[in-house]
C-alpha cells in the first residue's frame, strides 16, 4: 500500500499532508519497561504515569494459554496478553511514554517495533523468578538498546543481593543493576533517571562519532 | 567484584546463570533483533485475529513509520467523507494530538488494526501523522526529559 511521503519530515513532528494552521503535536519519546508476569511492570508504569495505565492488545496466538506462570507466591490469576502504557507530559512539546511489555521470548516479535526510537529500557526483575527476564536482557543487549536492570523489592526484601543478581544475569559492568520499589513514584522516577543517563551516554557517544 | 564459587555448598539456592550468554550466532539463543530493512516474518494465516475483519482482512501493510507513540491529529483541511464507525471514532479522538497506542486503548481496537486504519486515514487525507525523522532522539531532547522527570515529586 502506498502512503504519501512527507516532504519535510523534520524531527519535531512536522505535519504530513496539507494541514494549515494546526496545534503542534508534541514530540513523543518512550521508555520500555520489560519483565515477566507479575513482576510489577504495570505497577511501575502506573506509579509514574499521569493517567491510569492504558492497555492495548497486540498480536498474540493462543499457544501460550496455560503456560504463563505467575509464581506460587503471586496472587495474579489472570494474564492479559497486552501492553500497559502510561504517559508523562514533560512540557507542551514533549511527552514521555512508558510501555510495559512482557519479557518472555514469545513476545519478542513485538519488541522490534517497540524499541524503534526508544530511549532505553528498564528490565524489571523478581528475584524469585529471575530467569523470566533473560530473554529481554538478551534482546536488549543484541539490539544495543541502553537498559538498566531494576530489582523490584516487593516488601523491601530481596532474596538475593544485587551482586548475586548481576552475577546471574552476567550483564556488562556498565549496565546498572539497582533495587527499586515499583509502588513508589519517587523510586520509579529514580530508576527511570538511571535509564535516561544510559540513554544520554549513548546519544552523546553517537553524536561524537 | 568477587562472586561466590558456584560449587560452594554454602550457596545452595543461587539463581542459574543466563543460559544463552555464550551462544554463537547460529545457536537457538532466543529471539534476535530483526535486521532493520527486513520485513517481519509472515504470520500463519490461521492465526490471524477476528478484528481484522474491519481492515478487510489485512494484517500487515501497516506503515512502519507509524509507531505506538506516534502522534496523530485531524487534518483540518480534510474533506468530509463517509467513514466506517471505527474510522469515525479514530478521527473523533484526534482533535487533540493523540498517540496510536492511546487510540488503540481508548477505542479497544487491536493495536495492529489501529495502525492499519490510521495508515488508511492518513492516505485518505483525513489524519495528519506526525512522523519523526531521526529514530533516536538527540541528547538535548533526553536532557529535557531528565529535567522534566527530576521536577516531579
Amino acid at each position: 500500500m502506498d502512503y504519501e511521503q512527507s516532504p519535510n519530515r523534520a524531527y519535531g513532528g512536522a505535519a504530513v499532508g496539507s494541514g494549515g494552521r494546526q496545534k503542534k503535536a508534541p514530540v513523543p519519546v518512550k521508555i520500555i519497561v520489560a519483565g515477566g508476569f507479575g513482576v510489577g511492570k504495570t505497577t511501575t508504569v502506573g506509579a509514574i504515569s499521569e493517567i491510569s495505565p492504558l492497555t492495548t492488545e497486540a498480536e498474540m496466538t493462543s499457544a501460550s494459554v496455560g503456560i504463563d506462570n505467575p509464581g506460587q507466591a503471586s496472587m495474579k490469576t489472570t494474564t492479559t496478553i497486552a501492553m500497559d502504557f502510561g504517559v508523562l507530559t514533560i512540557d507542551q512539546t514533549l511527552k514521555l511514554y512508558i510501555f510495559g511489555t512482557p519479557g518472555q521470548s514469545r513476545f519478542a516479535f513485538m519488541w522490534d517495533d517497540l524499541i524503534k526510537g526508544a530511549l532505553g529500557a528498564l528490565v524489571v526483575v523478581d528475584t524469585n523468578r529471575i530467569d523470566d527476564c533473560y530473554p529481554a536482557v538478551d534482546y536488549f543487549e543484541r539490539a544495543g538498546l541502553p537498559f538498566v536492570v531494576g530489582v523490584n523489592t516487593f516488601n523491601g526484601q530481596m532474596q538475593y543481593s544485587l551482586d548475586e543478581v548481576r552475577w546471574a544475569l552476567a550483564v556488562r559492568e556498565d549496565v546498572p543493576v539497582l533495587a527499586y520499589d515499583a509502588r513508589f513514584r519517587a523510586s520509579v522516577r529514580d530508576a527511570l533517571l538511571v535509564v535516561l543517563d544510559q540513554a544520554l551516554d549513548k546519544a552523546i557517544r553517537q553524536k561524537a562519532t | 567484584m568477587t562472586y561466590p564459587d558456584p560449587d560452594d555448598p554454602a550457596y545452595p539456592a543461587r539463581p542459574s546463570v543466563r543460559p544463552f550468554l555464550q551462544s554463537g550466532p547460529q545457536s537457538a539463543g532466543g529471539y534476535r533483533p530483526a535486521p532493520r530493512d527486513e520485513q517481519p516474518p509472515a504470520t500463519d494465516p490461521t492465526a490471524t485475529l477476528r478484528p481484522f475483519v474491519i481492515t478487510s482482512g489485512r494484517t500487515d501493510g501497516a506503515d512502519p513509520d507509524i509507531g505506538m507513540e506516534t502522534q496523530v491529529t485531524v487534518n483540518p483541511a480534510a474533506t468530509p467523507v463517509r467513514l466506517s464507525p471505527e474510522m469515525r471514532a479514530i478521527v473523533g479522538l484526534c482533535v487533540e494530538p493523540v498517540s496510536v497506542a492511546e487510540i488503540s486503548a481508548r477505542l479497544r481496537l487491536h493495536l495492529g488494526v489501529t495502525r492499519i486504519l490510521v495508515g488508511d486515514l492518513r492516505a485518505a487525507g483525513q489524519l495528519d501523522v506526525h512522523v519523526l525523522d531521526n529514530e533516536t532522539p538527540d541528547p538535548e531532547t533526553i536532557m529535557r526529559v531528565i529535567r522534566g522527570l527530576r521536577a516531579i515529586t
